[in-house]
């Protein structure tokens, strides 16, 4: 009997222990002493991190001489004003960036390079475009790192951290058990029982995320805040998203005690400000008119195309690539190019 | 130090099981033979039974049951009725209470419908248990102190569920039935509301909260210290003083400089337990109602403190007329 | 004389711990004691140096006064006054005084032939203090982990500390804790409400017995813990909030650093049902 209590408790603790690390930890004080706003790293997953998060080596820079890609090649649409050179060393990057195993083939028809019929260049030819976008106008939130494609794709066809909208239940229509869009276990809501889909209504669609008013009293009328807890839970979930795609917490941009406020919040804020309009653009303006040109295995249960969210680029870091700089090795992804 | 402090009974007597005191007519039989329970025997009474089911306890438990059935249904279904999914999920897993598009109309049954019903059947489940704890008491002679304790509770449930939810015009502001999806919804409310740390009423409320947890760890703690006198025969020591209450007053006079009686120290347990619920649930009533943010409210009440702001001021980005 | 009727007869020497009859007295109906010496210290010394920081702050208001820790740049050294030194001083004396009570209480359970749960239990509850302003922040490596002394202050640590960690209410420990407060939140009021509806009946009715309070809990849910039992219930409940409450911070940081939603994942992965 006692023998039985001890084993049925040893297992109990085995369990709860399961899941724990240990110190020595590191911390970040990102507010006045005494506040709590700190952020908090494990130093053994930082150096795993670290290492799961290098930029490769660029290639030497090309020459600017010669005759530019877009006489020389056919079917040129961007990049035309590169070098030959030029042209052929960021086709080299990027099939390092994009498809390292299927090299050239992924996207072209070998037998003739110029042909558009594989998707993959219709798709890549436009996400060119994408990153100049990012690169020129987004400078509020990238500065001066940008990207390119490996920020995102890290040697893979895909990216591994995209989204679509979530499937809906198998039995949807029925009398009961409707999920009303959270109440279950899931990695988008960071296993929390938040809404599991915080992505459609604030990094395509741009519904409001504020949910607090600017005023003490309860407003009546045309001055009454009218947020819900149930915006309020969806605005949560997306920040929790935000958070662990950069693998920060909440005091890395707010302090707490009044999330709302600017003046109390940090300059970091502003910067996630700017992320989010970057995401809708990206996902409404290069990769939703790309639906078409997917084929249907490579779309979300709803059809829809994948699209961007924090994590697709951050995958973990409050920078991305730890703050690695490759855009400036390949200046033609740092301009849009003019039509 | 080997010396026996009472913490677990070490020798337990058995003699006859006790039917309870006699009931006067019009009350039902009670229900069940009572047994004993060695393990429950070392820590307290081993009598486990008999019970008074009675028509409001049967009355109760049909709701209730029902109200429970439904909550486990609606979470099965939420999972497409896969079993392991529920066990595996199940505290992920919730009975949602309408969309706030609903406002206080009925909604559809799958939207919120059933939430409605599960609220109005625990609603009642809860008052008529409320009204047994009433009678069970009035038909043994007793006073009516545990039922007034359990309606502060049940005043809290209404302001969350019922009351409040009503002066917002929306069910959507009220609690879902799940084990995270409550938490979530308590997490929302101080978000949305501004902090509900910054609201008196919710602070005073935890002040009752701790308090009661001091209280109940310096009464048992108070007791047991004296049960080699007899302390824990409280009745008996409020009607006839005995060493046991003298020395356990003294020590908390000589220690804190004012003391209990023996019947106070249950006055004050009453109190803090009961004003905990009771103050809470008037902070709850009072948010989104009359006060849309506490943070704000207590900077207009002059009680926030101030910290040196980081540098460069932090500004608006949506103000600054920065592109979208 | 501040005496009770009774108390007279329990004014005797002995049960002292340390110091023998030399404080041994008492000043009105406070015991004294070595420890009560040293309570005053520690207490006195402590409230001063809080009254001069608050002096040395921008405000008198009794809300927003706030003495915070040092920088986390400071690590587990010594900081200067007006950076967080004073903050030490006042912990210092804060265990002093709190440890201090403790033994005092010791003494004068010793000197009423009492048992030692009630120091014991405060032992509990300072080992909460010291668990969240010494362990915890050495376990972190720096003092500037710990909470602020100020009212509405250490309430804005409370906030900022728990959302390091996304969603605080996910921590198993912190739902344990909470579940035993509640618990004895309801014990309390069911004990006090049972006494005192047994010692004040009501109009026309007699002071009812034992076997009325077990009748009563026995009609209503089948059973009763009876008179010494809810006792060591309450005790017990009691204590364990404290100690999962204790548990449920000294792990956040030293043992977890990520979101508390995130340790669910060895529940939710097992390999017999994950999806």
């Amino acid at each position: 009997m006692k023998i039985i209590f001890k084993l049925a408790l040893s297992i109990w603790v085995a369990f709860m222990l399961s899941g724990c690390e240990r110190p020595p930890i590191e911390t970040v004080q990102t507010g006045y002493r005494g506040t709590g706003m700190e952020q908090i790293y494990n130093p053994r997953t930082l150096i795993k991190q670290a290492s799961l998060n290098q930029a490769p080596a660029a290639p030497d820079a090309a020459s600017a001489d010669g005759p530019k890609a877009g006489k020389a090649y056919q079917n040129v649409k961007v990049l035309g004003d590169l070098s030959v050179g030029q042209f052929n060393r960021h086709m080299v990057a990027i099939t390092q960036w994009v498809a390292p195993d299927q090299g050239c083939a992924y996207c072209h028809n070998v037998q003739n390079f110029a042909d558009d019929g594989k998707y993959t260049k219709v798709v890549a030819r436009r996400m060119i475009q994408m990153t100049q976008k990012v690169n020129q106008d987004w400078k509020p939130h990238v500065a001066e790192t940008g990207v390119t494609c490996y920020t995102c794709h890290r040697g893979n066809n895909i990216p591994t951290q995209v989204w679509t909208e979530p499937k809906d239940r198998k039995y949807a229509n029925s009398l009961l058990g409707d999920l009303a869009g959270q109440n279950i276990a899931t990695k988008e809501a960071g296993l929390t029982s938040l809404p599991f889909d915080p992505f459609s209504p604030y990094l395509k669609d741009a519904a409001p995320i504020r949910v607090n008013g600017n005023e003490a009293m309860a407003g009546v009328g045309a001055n009454a805040n009218r947020a819900s807890l149930k915006q309020t839970e969806h605005t949560y979930s997306l920040m929790v998203h935000m958070s662990e795609s950069l693998g920060v917490n909440c005091t890395y941009c707010h302090n707490t005690r009044n999330f709302q406020s600017w003046e109390e919040s940090r300059p970091q804020r502003v910067t996630a400000w700017h992320g989010i309009r970057m995401a809708r653009e990206l996902n409404n303006e290069y990769l939703t008119p790309l639906t078409d040109i997917f084929p249907a295995n490579r779309l979300g249960p709803k059809g829809d195309v994948a699209k961007v969210n924090c994590s697709t680029c951050h995958q973990g870091a409050f920078k991305p690539l730890y703050g690695a700089a490759m855009a400036k090795d390949f200046p033609e992804l740092q301009v849009v190019a003019k039509p | 130090m080997s010396q026996y402090q009472n913490l677990f009974t070490y020798v337990q007597p058995v003699g006859p099981l006790h039917e309870g005191v006699d009931l006067p007519r019009g009350d039902d039989k009670r229900l069940g033979t009572p047994f004993l329970v060695h393990l429950l025997g070392r820590i307290g009474n081993a009598q486990i039974g008999p019970v008074y089911l009675g028509t409001l306890g049967l009355a109760s438990l049909i709701f209730g049951i029902a109200a429970f059935n439904i909550i486990g249904f609606n979470m099965l279904a939420s999972v497409d009725w896969n079993p392991i999914q529920l066990v595996r999920q199940l505290f992920w897993l919730a009975l949602e209470p309408p969309p706030p598009a609903y406002g206080l109309n009925i909604p559809p049954l799958a939207q919120g419908g059933w939430w409605l019903i599960v609220g109005f059947m625990l609603t009642v489940s809860i008052l008529l248990w409320w009204a047994r704890t009433y009678r069970r008491a009035r038909q043994l002679g007793l006073g009516t102190h545990v039922a007034w304790a359990y309606a502060a509770a049940i005043w809290l449930y209404l302001v969350c569920g019922f009351f409040r939810p009503i002066m917002m015009g929306s069910w959507s502001e009220a609690v879902p039935f799940g084990i995270f999806p409550h938490l979530d919804w308590v997490s929302a409310l101080s978000l949305r509301y501004g902090n509900l740390f910054y609201n008196p009423f919710h602070a005073l409320s935890i002040v009752f909260l701790y308090g009661s947890v001091l209280l109940f760890a310096m009464h048992g703690a108070t007791i047991l210290a004296v049960s080699r006198y007899g302390g824990e025969r409280e009745i008996e020591q409020i009607v006839d003083r005995g060493t046991a209450s003298e020395r356990a007053g003294l020590f908390w006079r000589w220690t804190m400089g004012f003391n209990a009686t023996m019947e106070s120290i249950h006055r004050w347990a009453w109190w803090f337990a009961v004003l905990c619920p009771l103050v809470g649930g008037i902070g709850i009533l009072l948010t989104g109602t009359v006060v849309d943010n506490w943070y704000l409210w207590s900077v207009k009440h002059h009680v926030v403190p101030a910290y040196p702001l980081g540098s460069p001021v932090v500004v608006d980005p949506a103000i600054l007329g920065v592109k979208p | 004389m501040s005496m009770l009727s009774f108390e007279r007869k329990y004014r005797v020497r002995g049960g002292t711990l340390f110091g023998g009859d030399l404080f041994d007295f008492w000043v009105g109906p406070f015991y004294v004691g070595f420890f009560g010496i040293t309570t005053i210290f520690f207490a006195l010394s402590g409230t001063m140096m809080i009254m001069w920081g608050a002096a040395m702050g921008p405000t008198w208001n009794p809300w927003q006064i706030s003495i915070a820790p040092p920088d986390l740049s400071y690590g587990l050294r010594f900081a200067p006054m007006m950076e967080g030194g004073l903050w030490q001083l006042i912990t210092v004396c804060a265990i002093g005084a709190f440890v201090s009570w403790a033994l005092r209480e010791v003494e004068i359970c010793r000197k009423l032939g009492m048992g030692l749960h009630v120091p014991v239990a405060f032992g509990m509850a300072i080992l909460a203090y010291v668990s969240l302003q010494v362990i915890r922040p050495v376990l972190m490596g720096a003092w500037g982990h710990a909470f602020p002394y100020g009212i509405y202050s250490h309430l804005d640590w409370v906030s900022n500390t728990a959302y390091q960690y996304l969603h605080f209410h996910y921590n198993p420990w912190h739902m344990i804790a909470v579940t035993l407060f509640f618990a004895t939140v309801l014990a309390l009021s069911m004990h006090g409400g049972l006494v005192l509806s047994a010692t004040n009946p009501g109009k026309g009715e007699t002071v009812k017995s034992p076997e009325h309070e077990d009748t009563f809990f026995r009609d209503l849910i089948g059973y009763s813990v009876g008179t010494l039992g809810i006792h060591r219930l309450g005790l017990f409940l009691a204590l364990a909030g404290v100690w999962f409450g204790i548990v449920c911070i000294v792990v956040s940081g030293p043992f977890w650093t990520g979101a508390w939603p995130e340790w669910w994942g060895w529940w939710l992965n097992m390999p017999i049902w994950r999806t």
